[in-house]
């Protein structure tokens, strides 16, 4: 029955004297069913950082069309520093667990793990999309990448309330661990998906390059987390002292007995 | 002016609670500072009244912290969790504004709170009927009774403001599934969030061994979900 009066979205209130309303469709084209640029709304210039971000949350086509433009590697230069700006300021709500270094260590560790993650995993994002037979320049698919970075870390910062509340009623460094984890896999989700739907208009004949490429990159992101450790506890060094592997810091960490937990968050 | 303006007022509360989708849909989408006071001020005053009806039992300084507590609570969790609502919602396939997905949100809880304000009498009326809460109380029927009363109105008026929000969702967008995609994006936020916050300042109905308090002096130890685990891990 709402199918017959539905309210557009998007339509300012002075148009709505005598609402137009036209149901949109029920199940939205596919991305990649209509080629970038058909809509002339996918053709809107994004003149700025705050567009940028207003069209990666709203019309991601807008976002995917831009990237192919000239001039898109200024485009690229403003998401990444947006993830750069994001992945620090859910830094410091990181580092709110433990308070002292830790509120500059974490944003900087955060910050710096998330760019060398993508960097790490750029080349082999480039020889998988080509494997795929998407004919995307190079350029274009740092801007999928760069896509993917700006909306999981601005989708981290929407969680940092949330967080910042759990970290102030809590000193389990294992709940916490957890609860990051969680919202980085949800961002990452999101993020994941833009870039897919960023792949399907460059004609590529199969997702299963990509799909394999995800998962590195999951790989390669929780490892850093290790490799950089610690980010939610307090340490002596910058670094770590010994290496290990993501799995084994886990179960190292979930072992420890509620004291040395908050011990080792709270001193 | 003043009169019709009250008028307006009176009416617009009923249009929320019939869930009248296409009235509330275009509130939603212009601002309007006396609506939005309005709709805050039934979440004050109707969370606010059920609060008090609620901790009565205990104290009646229990029953003046748990209406300052309660509304607190749903207007925390609102502002708390606007950010990542208002990204879901785009991201999820309705493209609407962040100010209207907190306007959305700040309604369907207004209906909520509405609720809840009209059920407040109804829990007096049980509590003045109840034994007093002496200590060991929390064992007694009376104590489960009363219990079970609370969950239930509370899961009655987050159902009701919930289904409205659906409503207005799929009016809004024109697609249930998106809507329900939405509104349970938004769900799970809210109860994340709301339920640590609920944690937080407990106690709400309060226990005749504790004393009367705003929050408990532990109350930023641990939180709400490693309460339940702990719970659960007690049966094996």
């Amino acid at each position: 029955m709402n199918e017959n009066n539905p309210v557009p979205p998007l339509i300012p209130p002075a148009d709505r004297t005598t609402p137009p309303f036209v149901p949109p469709s029920a199940t939205p084209p596919l991305p990649g069913n209509r080629p970038l640029g058909e809509d002339p709304s996918d053709q809107v210039a994004i003149p700025h950082t705050f567009a940028a971000i207003e069209a990666l949350l709203r019309h991601p086509r807008r976002l995917m069309f831009q990237l192919r433009q000239p001039g898109g590697g200024k485009l690229i230069a403003g998401m990444l520093f947006v993830a750069l700006v994001c992945a620090a300021v859910y830094g410091v709500i990181v580092g709110t667990f433990s308070n002292g270094t830790q509120l500059w260590a974490a944003p900087v560790k955060i910050a710096a793990g998330l760019f060398i993650s993508a960097t790490i995993c750029l080349p082999s994002l480039y020889i998988f999309t080509c494997l795929s037979g998407s004919q995307a320049r190079l350029a274009e698919v740092c801007g999928l990448l760069a896509g993917l970075l700006m909306l999981m870390t601005i989708l981290l910062v929407g969680f940092a309330p949330v967080a910042w509340i759990f970290s102030q009623s809590t000193s389990s460094i294992g709940w916490m661990g957890f609860l990051h984890l969680m919202f980085w896999f949800v961002a990452t989700i999101f993020g994941v998906r833009f870039m897919k739907n960023g792949f399907a208009h460059t004609n590529a004949k199969s997702h299963a390059g990509l799909n394999v490429w995800i998962i590195i990159f999951l790989l390669v992101a929780v490892q850093m987390t290790t490799a950089l450790r610690p980010i939610l506890g307090k340490s002596d060094t910058f670094f770590p002292a010994e290496k290990q592997f993501f799995v084994g810091h886990w179960l190292e960490s979930l072992k420890l007995p509620d004291g040395e937990i908050g011990a080792r968050a709270r001193n | 002016m003043s009169t019709p303006t009250n008028r307006l007022k009176l009416s617009e509360i009923s249009v929320l609670l019939r869930g009248e989708s296409q009235a509330i849909a275009e509130w939603s989408g212009c601002w309007n500072a006396r609506r939005f006071a309005l709709h805050i001020g039934v979440i004050i005053l109707g969370a606010g009244l059920y609060g008090a009806a609620m901790g009565w039992w205990r104290a009646p300084q229990q029953g003046l912290y748990v209406a300052i507590k309660f509304p607190l609570i749903i207007l925390l969790t609102t502002f708390g969790n606007a950010l990542i609502n208002g990204m879901l919602a785009p991201l999820l396939g309705l493209n609407i504004p962040f100010r209207q997905s907190f306007l959305v949100i700040v309604m369907s809880h207004a209906i909520t709170a509405a609720i809840l304000g009209a059920f407040s009498p109804l829990i007096l009326f049980l509590i003045w009927n109840a034994p007093p809460m002496a200590a060991g109380a929390a064992g007694a029927p009376a104590y489960s009774l009363i219990l079970l009363v609370q969950v239930a109105v509370i899961a009655l008026a987050g159902i009701t403001g919930n289904l409205r929000l659906l409503q207005l969702l799929t009016t809004i967008g024109g697609s249930p599934a998106v809507a329900r995609r939405v509104m349970f994006a938004w769900l799970w936020g809210n109860l994340f969030l709301g339920s640590q916050l609920s944690w937080i300042l407990r106690p709400f109905i309060g226990s005749p061994d504790l004393p009367v308090e705003f929050y408990r002096q532990n109350a930023l130890h641990g939180n709400f979900y490693e309460a339940v685990f702990h719970a659960i891990q007690k049966f094996f």
